[in-house]
Parts: C-alpha cells; structure tokens; sequence
C-alpha cells in the first residue's frame, strides 16, 4: 500500500479565485491510499515546498501528488523537493488545476472545483501504481555548433569560445556578418556596424 | 566579425549549410556541406586581382541590386573570410567554358574550376541555431504602393545599404531612379507588421527606431532634406530609444499618424497619400525616395533547417522557445538553443542580449562531463515482443532499432528478431507504446497499468 500526500496550490488567486481549493485539499484525504492532504497559497515557494518535505518526512510518505500548474513549469521543482525529502523525484505526479481548469473554466467556479477533484482523482490513482526510476547519464561531446553567421551567431559564438570551448560558425552565405554587416550606423549610440 | 574570425576556439565555415543532424544532446552528429568556392582558400590571399579583372558584372544581392558585383566576388570589402567565391551560375567559364581570366591572373594559383562540394562531419554537444531573418516580401502583397514596380519606392534595408559607407553609393542617399539626391523622403512604417489582411499579426519591433534613425540620417546628410514619417504608433520601448525617437523629432522630422493608403506617380516624383488621423484630414506629400519599414519574416530556408535539426516553429514560422518567459532561449529538443531573429522579431542590444544567454546555456551544458537524461524513455518487454517492427517508422526520433535475441525453447536456442530502444535518442513521446499491438512497449512514468488505473479513477 502506498502512502500518499496530497498537495493542493493557491497559486496566489491563480487557482484559489476560482477553485475551492481548501475544499479539494480536505475531500483528497478520502481517497485511497491518501494518508495526508493539505493547501497552500503558493507551493512551489520556499515555505510551501518545506510543507512537502516535512510531510513526507513526518507521515512516511512514499508518493506525492502536487495540484498545480502545468508539470512544464514546475514538475522538476517539485521533482527537487522530492530529493531533497530523501524519495526518488519521480515518486510525483501532478495535477493540472490551472491551465486545464481554474484559467479555461474562471466563469463556472462550482463546476471548475468539481474538475479539481476529479483531475486529483486520476492523479492520486497513478501514484499508487509509481515505481521509482532512475536517470541514465550520457557523455557530453565538449563543442559546440552555431548555425548562422549574423550578428547573433557570431556573439553566442564568441561567448561560448571565451570559455575555452571549441565551436563551429556555419554561415550558408560566403561572409559571416549578416543583415547587421549591411547596415549602417545602429540605434541606439550610432556606432558603426562592422 | 574579425574577432570571431581569429578567434582560436571558433572555426569558421562560411559557404556552407548543414547536411544532416543526428543524435542527442551531449552526443550531436553532424554533417556540413563546405559549398565549391572554386577558389582555394588555403592558397587565396585576398589580394582581389580576380574580381578586377573579371568581366561579367551582375547585380549583387548583398546591395539588393543597388550596385554590381562580378562573378568572382566578396559580398563587401570588409567581408569575413575576405576572400571570393565565383557563382557558378553567371561565370562564362561555367555557362560556355570561355574566359577563364580569374584563374590566369591569379598569382598564387587559388583558382580550381573543378573544386567539388565537400561533406564534414563531427561531435557536438549542442547546438545554436541562429539564422535570423528575411524581409516581408511586400511587393506581392501592397498593390496601392505599386507592387515593387517604381524604383524609388525602397525598403530601409536598401537606405542602410546607401547610407553604409563601404556600400554601393559610398554612403550617399540617392534615388534609384536617375542617382539624384532625394529631398523630401517619406518613410511609411507597418509594411507588412501589424497588418491581419496582408502581412503579419505581429510588430516587428525594430522598425520604429531604424525608421527615426533614417529619418536622423536624411537630415543629416541631405542639405535641405526633409523626413515625413507615416506611422500608425512609435513604440520606443528601450533603454534611451524614446530619447533617440525625440531627437529626431527635434531635428525636424514629421511624423503624421496614419496609413498610407496609395503611392502614385507625378512626373518624377511620387505622390503619397494618406490620413493624418490626428487632424482628422487626407494628407498629400510629394515624395523623392518612400522608405517602406517591412516586417521581419523568418529566413528562407530556416523551416527545413528546423526539421532537420528537429525542433519546432511558431504560426509565424519563427524557431518555437520552450517557454516564452522562462526558457526563452532553449527549444524543446534538448540541446538546441536559439539566439536572434529567428526566434522572432528583435532588434541588436535583444539579439545579443539573447545571443549571451543562448552561450552560457551551452556553456553550462559543456561544462559537464555526463549529463543525466530523463528516464521516461520507452521500454520493450521482449518476451512478449513479436519482433514486428511496427513501431520503428512511427518513432520521430529514429531511437527503435531491431535486435537479434537468443532464446530457449526446450532443448533448442532459438534467435528471434525483437525492437529495441535507445535510450539516449527515445524522446519519450510514447507514439511507439500506442502502436504495439502486442503491448510489448510501455513508456516508463506512463505505464498502460498506469494510464489504465487513471482513467479508471475518473470513470467508474
């Protein structure tokens, strides 16, 4: 049986302006395998991820269920306090209140709160069957390619070969320049281009 | 341009595009194509006899057509290798096998007409994709400013080709029509930016400063020069750019608010017309030169080269960021970044602001010896594998590969064919997992007993 936090995010009045949050918070402590359920205006704070450790460390939590936004914003965020807690980060699955509920459904709050409970319902439901996985390492070839000759390639090239890094500057035209090498004087100073 | 030229860690490859990218982050295999010179540049010096001494001149791009260049040329005198190449396509050595000057006159021997293209190929870690920007192709789409067909009606890229000291007028303003200095110049902003009928959604963000530093210019190197600015607004969001746009203002240039509705011809001038919507009024002026401020459209070519690299572009055709303000510089294929124009519309101080932050994100990413991948990667079970290989043409990302097994079948050690994945190139997309029809392949952190156990949680 696992054992399963449940952590429920304000995002300021992001979610909470429209989500009964509190109410999600108290209704996920029914579900299966959940053994603690709590809220916080914001999560992935300093104050809101110390909530997430201590709860994993306090209840003996073995997989953890954040509400919040989209997993592409703070899915390695919470990845991380995962780690710091001592359990494999990838012992997490998010709940996507905000993008798919309390930012597309703002007019229909009661409805919106009852698609939280639901989207917590499914996430709660695949942290009982996580397994811990572990990341691979790969080698990393120390050069780097730039594609494009213009005034960006060549400052980014330039940086990356001030560390001491090799790089390549392919440029498909017979100079290296750009449309900044056709220009005249640049705003704002007036300074030349070349 | 020269510091990145001498730089002793930057290896330079102009005339050349990339082949073919395979691989990941960390471990990029990549081929160049080095396009023929036909010049050797090992040997070349520079020294410039060759593009005297030929005889076909035709327009030069790099001048929009302003100026001529031969068919053994440098795009400019300052250009980075400043060596030449000879365009196949209007050399008379290549077109009818006649001629052959440049390679007589060479003094070093540089010039080989049988030089071939030349495939590199080599590791990288990362890679920068920065391949700017074309101009909006107007001409097709504004008929009321005579579809390209008069000549003094130019883009500011032709005024800054003018205005360049080393460029084809030697730094004066003319008209294209007949060489006279132009007097009164009509610059119309939003050709092409900002316009959902014709051109494009978005502002292009540099055209209001190079509009007031061309307005700037005409009234500093034409006597008695007058600069009218059509616009529809002056965005000036930039350190010192506000104050940039009221100098020029102070200096005397016009700006009337509104669109130009219709560019016309009288006698040798141009008649442009169009509302001043702060008088309230239809507005007339006779114009010398029009300078039209055209959008930025990704370059030509940058939609197959993100293809190949394998990331993704906007509805504008724009390299797609991974995140608009927190990963502005990463692309959503791990180990490609972007710096410049090709990301959308920006102007120098943002290109090199994002040029600074795409390097050290590289810089970051080679600093480390291993690099630790994600491992929601798919997985095969072999035994239940049936070795079909459904799944290996429906993977983007090439990382099935088939793989012979051994097996024990009572007595006998069967070999059968299963798929297999690598690790290092599977995305985690789960296309492949969808395909099995054995259900042999399971994506890890998104198992079928997973996905089933969700979707079990919310239906029954």
């Amino acid at each position: 049986m696992k054992r399963i936090g449940v952590f429920v995010c304000w995002c300021g009045s992001n979610i909470a302006g429209v989500v009964d949050v509190p109410g999600v918070a108290q209704l996920a402590a029914n579900f299966p395998n959940v053994r603690f359920s709590t809220d916080y205006k914001y999560m992935c704070s300093e104050p809101g991820q110390e909530t997430i450790v201590q709860a994993i460390k306090e209840h003996n939590l073995d997989a953890v269920v954040v509400a919040s936004c989209s997993p592409r914003l703070h899915e390695p965020t919470f990845r991380k306090t995962l780690a710091r807690a001592g359990l494999n980060p990838y012992m997490l699955e998010m709940a996507n209140i905000r993008e798919h509920c309390s930012w597309v459904h703002a007019k229909e709050k009661a409805k919106a709160t009852q698609k939280a409970i639901e989207l917590v319902r499914r996430a709660v439901a695949k942290a009982a069957k996580l397994v811990p996985l572990y990341e691979s390492t790969i080698p990393v070839t120390k050069r780097a390619l730039v594609i494009g000759g213009g005034i960006a390639g060549i400052q980014a090239a330039l940086d990356i070969a001030d560390s001491g890094r090799e790089v390549w500057l392919v440029e498909r035209e017979s100079t290296i320049g750009g449309r900044m090498a056709m220009l005249d004087k640049t705003f704002p100073t007036l300074d030349c281009s070349a | 341009m020269v510091a990145a030229a001498q730089h002793p860690q930057i290896k330079l490859i102009t005339y050349a595009e990339v082949e073919q990218v395979k691989g990941y982050i960390g471990n990029f295999e990549i081929t160049i194509r080095q396009k023929a010179r036909s010049v050797d540049h090992t040997k070349c010096t520079g020294c410039g006899t060759c593009w005297n001494k030929c005889p076909t001149a035709v327009p030069s791009e790099y001048d929009l057509g302003l100026g001529k260049r031969k068919a053994i040329y440098i795009d400019f005198p300052q250009a980075v290798p400043n060596k030449p190449v000879i365009d196949r396509q209007n050399c008379r050595k290549f077109t009818s096998d006649k001629c052959g000057v440049c390679q007589k006159v060479c003094p070093v021997g540089a010039v080989d007409y049988n030089q071939q293209d030349e495939l590199i190929s080599d590791h990288f870690g990362a890679i920068v994709v920065a391949t700017g920007f074309d101009l909006f192709n107007w001409g097709q789409n504004y008929g009321e400013y005579g579809y390209g067909k008069y000549p003094d009606v130019i883009t500011g890229l032709h005024f800054e080709r003018m205005s360049n000291a080393s460029g084809p007028t030697g730094g004066k303003i003319i008209r294209p029509s007949d060489g006279t200095e132009p007097q009164n110049v009509v610059f119309v902003k939003c050709v092409g930016s900002r316009d959902d009928a014709k051109g494009k959604s978005y502002c292009s963000r540099a055209c209001c400063m190079y509009t007031a530093k061309h307005a700037h210019q005409v009234m500093e190197k034409i006597p008695g020069g007058r600069a009218f600015v059509f616009y529809m607004d002056v965005r000036t969001a930039g350190k010192a750019y506000e104050e940039f746009y009221q100098r020029s203002v102070m200096e005397g240039a016009q700006y009337i608010r509104g669109r130009v509705s219709k560019i016309l011809p009288r006698g040798d001038k141009l008649l442009v017309r169009g509302a001043d919507t702060l008088l309230g009024e239809q507005v007339e002026v006779e114009a010398d030169l029009v300078v039209l401020a055209t959008a930025m459209v990704p370059a030509a070519g940058s939609d197959g080269l993100a293809q190949l690299v394998g990331f993704t572009t906007d509805k504008d055709g724009f390299c797609q960021e991974a995140h608009p303000k927190l990963r502005p510089v990463e692309t959503n294929t791990a180990g490609v970044f972007l710096a410049g124009a090709c990301q959308g519309p920006k102007d120098i101080p943002d290109t090199v602001a994002q040029a600074s932050g795409a390097a050290v994100k590289v810089t970051a990413l080679l600093a480390r010896e291993e690099l630790s991948v994600e491992p929601i990667v798919s997985g095969v079970n072999e035994a239940s594998c049936s070795g079909c290989l459904v799944c290996r043409p429906i993977c983007p990302y090439s990382a099935i590969e088939a793989r012979t097994i051994n097996e024990r079948h009572g007595r006998e050690t069967v070999s059968r064919v299963v798929a297999h994945v690598n690790t290092g190139l599977c995305q985690g997309c789960g296309s492949c997992t969808v395909a099995c029809r054995s259900g042999a392949i399971d994506l890890k952190g998104f198992t079928n007993e997973q996905l089933v156990a969700e979707v079990d949680a919310v239906c029954l």
